[in-house]
């Protein structure tokens, strides 16, 4: 693969991987026809993210030829504290840079990042990288009962009332009014801390759609980087979410570009559940490979389970033992829950030890690895076993980057 | 109890969020006491804070379009709370371009004080944010700890340099040493020393003037009759606890001043209209 870049997009690209640097330690180059995909899981696989930059956004863009390659392009990890020192400083790189040369080359082994600078000064990187499948959140955008779209201004305007050091946030909707407060842990000395309430009208977002009330909980650090990257292309934001326990996406569409960052969210206390039960597209929407294990539609209001936990604890067993999991290269990641009797242990095995405390009560996202350009037809086959969309066929098409709006 | 408050105009917004930043950067908690017609930031010389005091004194009706408090009783008609100088601080600084800050103390899950501010958007409709900042109440049989302190009966009182000069001069003392040795005459001459077994220096400032006070400030009945002008009063401070006062001015005082008891405590004043600070450093042997 081989791509340049000039002037403006330089800065662009490398504000990106700022933002992918808030998400994990692991940086994947994954150059594709349709563009070029930057991706990023955190270590507690709870958020991820995802920047394609279509071939049009750079001056020139070739994948190399296929056939030399045998099954297409390499898609490569590296280490997020090699690549992001190249683009700290995005000020002196939009001063003196004129052209970034971006080479993944086969015989090298290398990446190979060159920026052309002003008096003819050319600074030459060569980054080791690993090859290994990319991982890629599942996520049905079309499906979620809630969309908001505003202006990545008002996000910021409204994440900005709460310090930097905030780990997560509540965004509670309803059809009257959109509300984001800071969350705290039980238990955590609640007396000391502020708490902080904002709360606006459906009118100041661009698009607004909500199917079910809800009240979701996310990191909101992960979510910063998103923000900052829309903000500074005067982009808008789309938000698609539906309840508490299911993954946000946030995601911006350009012509040139597309991002998103998926977000686990936290799940709600038992106690609350029955109230969530009201969320119409799982249990409405037909399942394919998993229609006889999970009886969604079963879980009454006063059943003592909640439903989340239900349907998790049948599908566990059914990806375990399913005969087409290649671990080294196919990852699908059960959630998990604050279930004690749950699928604790086995979470705790897959689930990094980096994670912290907060986000191991974050369920984990869903993943399911990319195994080829043409990743649609591959996965087709592939029964996505923890889903939450509905149809594979729809996952196929969906590409994550770029939820259908 | 009972306090409500609401500030308006921009310009005070503003001024209160400085002082209230300029508090937060001395001091990570301090008592905020509330009367009819002030509203005080008291910090009591305890040896857990260095035994470092602070007294600031704000005037309610410069910065409140709207005030009205209810104390505990009649007779004691005061509220006071511990607070975070840098929650309020924080709470604050993001709604400085508010229409309108309504400051109150309410009952949420602990006693707050809150801070609501409506924030003007594109649309008709504003937008509304509030800051629930927690706060202790302080019992009435502990309020005698937070009374104004007496001026006390310094040796030599003496204006000092601007405050960013005198920064610039602490900050590279300090990385020669903790401790200072502010001294200072009638002659209008302050000297900052440190003295270590390897390297002494001493930044001489001169004219800086002597405020004059009343015969009753002083010692001795006034220091003018019984004291000789070249004669220096000193004291020597933990070097932190000036640079920490110096670092964190964001109001610009009109004016500035130090008191000095000899080898017992600097006492500064900084004056800015409606605000007075007052910040009393003890001296170290």
């Amino acid at each position: 693969m081989n791509c340049l870049l000039e002037g403006n997009c330089v800065k662009a690209f490398g504000k990106a991987i700022h933002a992918l640097s808030r998400i994990g330690d692991e940086l994947w180059l994954d150059p594709m026809v349709k563009g070029l995909a930057l991706r990023a899981v955190n270590s507690a696989h709870s958020a991820y993210a995802c920047f394609l930059f279509s071939p049009l956004f750079f001056q020139q863009y070739s994948l190399g030829s296929v056939s030399e390659q045998g099954s297409g392009t390499v898609k490569c990890k590296l280490a997020m504290k090699s690549v992001l020192p190249l683009f700290r400083c995005l000020t002196s790189i939009e001063r003196n840079v004129e052209r970034c040369q971006i080479t993944v080359g086969t015989p090298s082994d290398r990446v190979m990042i060159q920026f052309f600078c002003r008096h003819g000064i050319i600074k030459t990187h060569n980054l080791r990288f690993q090859e290994s499948e990319a991982l890629q959140a599942v996520f049905a955008s079309h499906l979620c009962p809630n969309v908001l779209k505003a202006p990545a201004r008002l996000l910021g305007d409204m994440v900005m009332h709460f310090p930097v050091c905030q780990e997560e946030i509540t965004l509670s909707v309803t059809p009257e009014r959109v509300s984001l407060r800071n969350y705290y842990e039980e238990g955590n000395d609640r007396k000391k801390t502020m708490c902080t309430e904002m709360s606006l009208h459906p009118d100041e977002f661009n698009y607004f759609q909500v199917g079910v009330e809800s009240d979701i909980t996310f990191c909101l650090k992960e979510l910063r980087g998103l923000l900052s990257f829309a903000e500074s292309h005067c982009l808008p934001v789309s938000v698609h979410f539906a309840a508490a326990g299911k993954p946000v996406c946030f995601s911006v569409e350009d012509m040139v570009l597309e991002a998103s960052v998926v977000l686990a969210t936290l799940m709600d206390s038992e106690s609350r559940i029955p109230s969530q039960h009201t969320q119409p597209p799982a249990p409405t929407t037909p399942r394919r490979a998993d229609a006889a294990v999970v009886p969604l539609g079963s879980c009454e209001a006063d059943s003592r389970v909640p439903q989340g936990v239900v349907t998790m604890m049948e599908l566990i067993p059914s990806s375990q033992g399913s005969p087409i999991l290649n671990p080294p290269t196919q990852m699908l990641l059960e959630s998990h829950f604050d279930d004690p009797n749950g699928p604790r242990s086995h979470d705790e095995a897959c689930v990094s030890v980096a994670s912290t405390p907060a986000s191991s009560t974050i369920c984990s996202l869903l993943f399911r690895a990319v195994s080829s350009e043409q990743d649609g037809v591959c996965v087709a086959q592939l029964p996505v076993l923890a889903c939450y969309s509905d149809e594979e066929e729809d996952m196929e098409e969906d590409y994550p980057g770029s939820p259908s709006l | 109890m009972k306090f409500r408050g609401k500030i308006i105009d921009v310009a005070c917004l503003n001024h209160f969020t400085r002082v209230v930043t300029t508090i937060s950067k001395l001091t990570k908690i301090c008592v905020l006491r509330l009367t009819p017609d002030n509203l005080f930031f008291v910090l009591s010389g305890k040896v857990a804070n260095g035994g470092v005091s602070m007294w600031c004194e704000l005037s309610q009706a410069n910065f409140f379009d709207e005030y009205q408090m209810e104390g505990v009783s009649s007779e004691d008609n005061e509220i006071c709370l511990e607070v975070t100088p840098e929650n309020l601080s924080r709470a604050l600084k993001t709604v400085q371009n508010a229409k309108a800050v309504k400051l109150k103390l309410t009952k949420k899950h602990c006693p707050c004080l809150t801070i609501a501010a409506e924030l003007p958007t594109l649309s008709s409709i504003s937008r509304v944010v509030t800051h629930d900042v927690p706060v202790d109440v302080i019992p009435r049989r502990l309020w005698h700890e937070f009374k104004e302190p007496s001026m006390p009966d310094f040796d030599v009182s003496i204006y000092l340099p601007p405050l960013k000069t005198m920064k610039n001069v602490v900050d590279r003392m300090k990385n020669l040493s903790n401790f200072l040795v502010m001294e200072a005459n009638l002659n209008g001459e302050m000297n900052l020393k440190i003295e270590t077994d390897l390297v002494s220096v001493t930044t001489h400032f001169k004219d800086l003037g002597n405020p004059p006070w009343g015969d009753d400030a002083s010692q001795d009945g006034g220091p003018s009759q019984s004291r000789d002008p070249e004669d220096m009063a000193q004291a020597r401070v933990d070097i932190r606890k000036l640079q920490q006062f110096l670092m964190g001015q964001q109001v610009n005082p009109s004016k500035a001043m130090c008191n000095i008891v000899h080898e017992r405590v600097v006492h500064l004043i900084l004056l800015h209209e409606d605000v007075s600070l007052q910040y009393f450093i003890p001296a170290v042997a």
